[in-house]
């Protein structure tokens, strides 16, 4: 995995057991940022520098104007066990067992990563001809709202294959929602 | 490669060599337990024709194995006696296995996982397609060639026409189900059932290509003949 990952824990301890946790078990080298550097994050373009950051209930709480706008990328590290449903944040529970709490990291982790990636294998062209696909235009009317000729509309379909090894527009469609390009 | 299947084969070492082709051997009344008999052995028993089934269990191992003057001779009938059979089976045993496997699998996975149940909804629509053809071929295809075929007794010089239905086929959608779980499958599944699910498709997606090539260069010749007399 090949993520950036900061801890925001006021707990040293507990921002120590996790950078373990995520070494040990994701080879990922994760920066802790210390209380005192918590005035770094009135520097929004921090947000760009991490996948995740891993937060305690304070942090959170304090840093909300920092954090709200970039909720995705937020793991907050609870201690208590009975917040975990009342909000949409992915969490994880300190007093967990450590099994319990890297297997919820990993799934935070990998279910993040994912979109991520696929959506990187096309280009943003051939995503427009995605869209265009699933929403059930011919190749002609496709080539006619992207201005481009019938022959480039299925040179993009053609690579669109080669790189999903999906070739019928029910497939490309059901593509498509399954990756977030269009609602179901 | 596999060598051609002849009427001296045992009927084990081509299980043994392609487990897979027991859901064809399963439409000739054949299944496991079949001991030491030999094809010729076992056409005796049950009456069939050593020619075409051996035929038919060549072109389904190898799809480069595609012997059209020695289909082109058998008389449709055979045919379709033997797509009817494959259709019973895609209705009786091999879109339920696909079904109840992939039910499992979204019960016993992350109920999180929408992706699961977005690939079981193009899996329904592929099934809702292939019932639908099986209608057809059931309620008008089919009858109309053997009638044709009654009418004007056997062709044997049935012109071989490039048949292309000009849309998505059913044997590319289910490539792309094969695809599906093969390259795009993510989020927590249980691994076994989501393998159990791609063995299943698999079997469905080999067997739908080799009924494919028989439909489209012997019995669509076939019928385009029949009817042009």
């Amino acid at each position: 995995m090949n993520l950036k990952v900061a801890i925001l824990c006021s707990d040293t301890l507990s921002a120590l057991g996790l950078k373990t946790l995520l070494k040990d078990h994701f080879s990922l080298d994760a920066s802790i940022i210390s209380h005192e550097q918590h005035q770094l994050l009135t520097d929004m373009a921090m947000s760009s520098d991490f996948d995740f950051f891993i937060v305690d209930e304070n942090t959170l709480i304090q840093n909300l104007n920092f954090f709200l706008p970039c909720r995705n990328k937020v793991i907050l590290a609870s201690s208590s066990k009975k917040i975990e449903s009342d909000h949409s944040l992915n969490t994880i529970t300190t007093i967990d067992s450590a099994e319990s709490i890297v297997s919820a990291l990993g799934k935070i982790l990998k279910s993040s990563q994912q979109p991520t990636q696929k959506s990187n294998a096309l280009s943003s062209r051939e995503i427009e001809v995605l869209k265009l696909v699933a929403a059930g235009k011919l190749n002609k009317e496709i080539a006619s709202e992207l201005n481009i000729s019938i022959n480039t509309v299925l040179t993009h379909r053609k690579n669109m294959t080669a790189k999903l090894g999906i070739k019928s527009t029910s497939g490309l469609s059901f593509y498509a929602i399954m990756n977030g390009f269009i609602k179901p | 490669m596999l060598p051609i299947i002849s009427p001296n084969t045992k009927l084990s070492q081509i299980i043994i060599d392609d487990p897979t082709i027991i859901t064809v051997l399963n439409r000739f009344g054949i299944s496991l337990g079949v001991g030491d008999t030999t094809i010729e052995q076992v056409c005796a028993d049950k009456h069939m024709n050593v020619a075409f089934f051996t035929t038919i269990l060549n072109t389904f191992r190898d799809p480069n194995f595609f012997p059209e003057k020695i289909l082109n001779s058998f008389q449709a009938h055979f045919i379709i006696d033997y797509l009817n059979k494959t259709n019973q089976s895609y209705l009786q045993f091999q879109l339920p296995n696909i079904e109840r496997h992939f039910n499992l699998l979204i019960s016993k996975s992350d109920a999180q996982n929408s992706n699961l149940l977005i690939i079981m909804k193009f899996f329904t629509e592929v099934k809702t397609e292939l019932m639908r053809r099986i209608d057809d071929d059931k309620k008008r295809w089919f009858p109309e060639i053997l009638a044709l075929e009654s009418e004007h007794g056997s062709t044997h010089e049935s012109p071989v026409t490039q048949f292309d239905e000009g849309h998505d086929t059913i044997e590319d959608k289910i490539n792309d189900l094969v695809s599906m779980f093969v390259i795009h499958l993510s989020g927590d599944y249980d691994v076994n059932l989501g393998q159990a699910v791609l063995l299943a498709l698999d079997s469905l997606k080999k067997d739908i290509s080799q009924n494919n090539r028989i439909r489209q260069r012997i019995l669509m010749p076939l019928y385009q003949a029949l009817a042009s007399k």
